[in-house]
């Protein structure tokens, strides 16, 4: 059972450029979903949530080209995308909820008075 | 010989079950001949068009009007992603359905989850994102990272996320439904103008005719390249080396020397001396299916080649790790507001007013 499934993930894993295309057209699609969420929501742990989503559509990209490469270090890089995302989403929670005990909204835009005076 | 004949047997098999002809490779030969970059650029422009006009909020026909035309451009994007996925199969093969599906899960969810009011939905929507792309890593041969994906992304980073969204949610009040400012998104259009920009610039760098071409001629030359790094990771590990040794003649007592780092010349085939329980010395060929599993192969260019890296992500946890207990220990008695009234300041409004007034 289990070498059949080895067999079947080895018979997937036999990629040829079109895939790997495929994943590139996807992943830039990703970025640029997550790019326009970043800037049109106004929630900000939804706005986080858009920078994974860019986080994602990097490492599809980074899986990608090792592919083409034939070099394992592409996938070696999303792990270190992973620590990264990984240390965001704890600071970035934790800058939220302090935000938030202070102004009782998750607007962003309760904050626009940092903002530069115009 | 064997494996070979055993792998072409199992194409066979793959093929032949899925030998009806499908319909989507016939409709897309029937498509007008455009060029790629073009066909893409309109793809995006109009699916740029529908997702602005969705996230027009409160306008119910507005809304539906930008779910058609979104639906359309998204039609076509995923013609182009096809078309990708089609060019080149094999004839008579079965296209490649896998990316097709996963990219178009990848898609749906990205968009659902810029344009859901609802901050759990738009958390639940990116586990999808998570899921599809999982399924992509696995089909780019990325098995270690699909499965790592799954487990620190959809099951550590989210369920933190979901959290916090519970925490920080307020509760809605009767009658009003979501907060205004998941409703109302802030500059739709230029967003979704910068977007697509986005998108066309890094379409056009991926899917130039150039970029195409050095793409195509990479894969070929590094494909040996890659291939000899495999080897030479299955070098660095003796008791695995010496295991595979054994799979492959099952007398093997030790393991003498390699001709790994010969592999670079394309007449070579990996092969290995070994010593057998008698004595004798003998040179055995090794198949491409000897070589290490992804995740070993992952591991040890990990902390091969990459150490200080390593070391480095490390330091940046344990970072995170006093940033957050240090922001979290931060105690907030009275709101902002409360306190500014206290000392006789200018209330700030907040969300009352402003909600109230948009």
């Amino acid at each position: 059972m289990s070498n059949m499934m080895a067999q079947t993930i080895n018979t997937l894993a036999v990629t040829d450029a079109q895939t790997v295309n495929a994943a590139l057209l996807v992943s830039a699609i990703l970025f640029a979903c997550g790019l326009i969420g970043f800037l049109s929501r106004r929630n900000m742990i939804i706005m986080f949530l858009c920078t994974e989503l860019m986080f994602q559509a990097a490492a599809l990209a980074m899986i990608a080209f090792g592919n083409i490469h034939h070099d394992i270090s592409g996938q070696v890089f999303v792990i270190f995308i992973l620590t990264v995302a990984a240390a965001e989403a704890a600071l970035a929670l934790g800058l939220v909820v302090l935000l938030y005990r202070r102004r009782e909204t998750l607007d962003s835009e309760a904050w626009s008075e940092l903002r530069e005076t115009a | 010989m064997t494996e070979n004949l055993r792998d072409r047997g199992m194409d066979c098999a793959l093929y032949s079950s899925y030998s009806s002809p499908i319909a989507t490779v016939t409709l897309l030969e029937a498509a007008p001949a455009v060029s790629p970059a073009l066909a893409l650029t309109v793809a995006a422009a109009i699916s740029a068009a529908g997702l602005a006009m969705l996230m027009q909020p409160g306008r119910r026909g507005l809304r539906l009007a930008g779910t058609v035309i979104g639906l359309a451009g998204f039609a076509m994007l995923m013609v182009e992603v096809l078309k990708r996925a089609t060019a080149g199969a094999p004839e008579g093969g079965f296209p490649p359905v896998f990316p097709v599906i996963f990219g178009f899960l990848a898609m749906v969810g990205a968009v659902r989850m810029i344009t859901s009011p609802r901050p759990v939905f738009a958390a639940l929507y990116f586990i999808l994102v998570v899921i599809a792309t999982a399924g992509m890593f696995l089909l780019l041969g990325a098995e270690f990272m699909a499965f790592a994906l799954v487990i620190v992304y959809a099951g550590a980073i989210l369920i933190t996320y979901m959290f916090v969204l519970m925490l920080a949610q307020q509760s809605p009040v009767a009658g009003e439904g979501d907060a205004w400012y998941d409703r109302v998104p802030r500059e739709a259009i230029s967003a979704v103008i910068v977007g697509f920009v986005m998108l066309a610039t890094l379409g056009d760098a991926y899917f130039s005719p150039a970029a195409q071409r050095f793409r195509d001629d990479t894969s070929i030359v590094s494909a040996r390249a890659g291939e000899q790094a495999a080897w030479q990771r299955l070098e660095s590990m003796p008791k695995l080396l010496l295991e595979t040794a054994r799979k492959a003649e099952p007398k093997t007592a030790a393991v003498v020397s390699t001709n790994f780092d010969e592999l670079s010349n394309r007449s070579k085939n990996a092969t290995l001396k070994v010593t057998l329980d008698d004595g004798t010395s003998k040179d055995i060929a090794l198949d491409a299916a000897l070589l290490p599993e992804n995740s070993r192969q992952v591991g040890v260019d990990l902390v091969s080649r990459y150490p200080a890296g390593l070391e480095i992500a490390g330091v940046v946890l344990l970072m995170a790790l006093f940033g957050a207990v240090i922001l979290a220990r931060k105690q907030i008695e009275l709101g902002e507001d409360e306190r500014r009234g206290i000392a006789g300041m200018r209330r700030l409004t907040v969300d009352g007013e402003a909600g109230g007034s948009r």
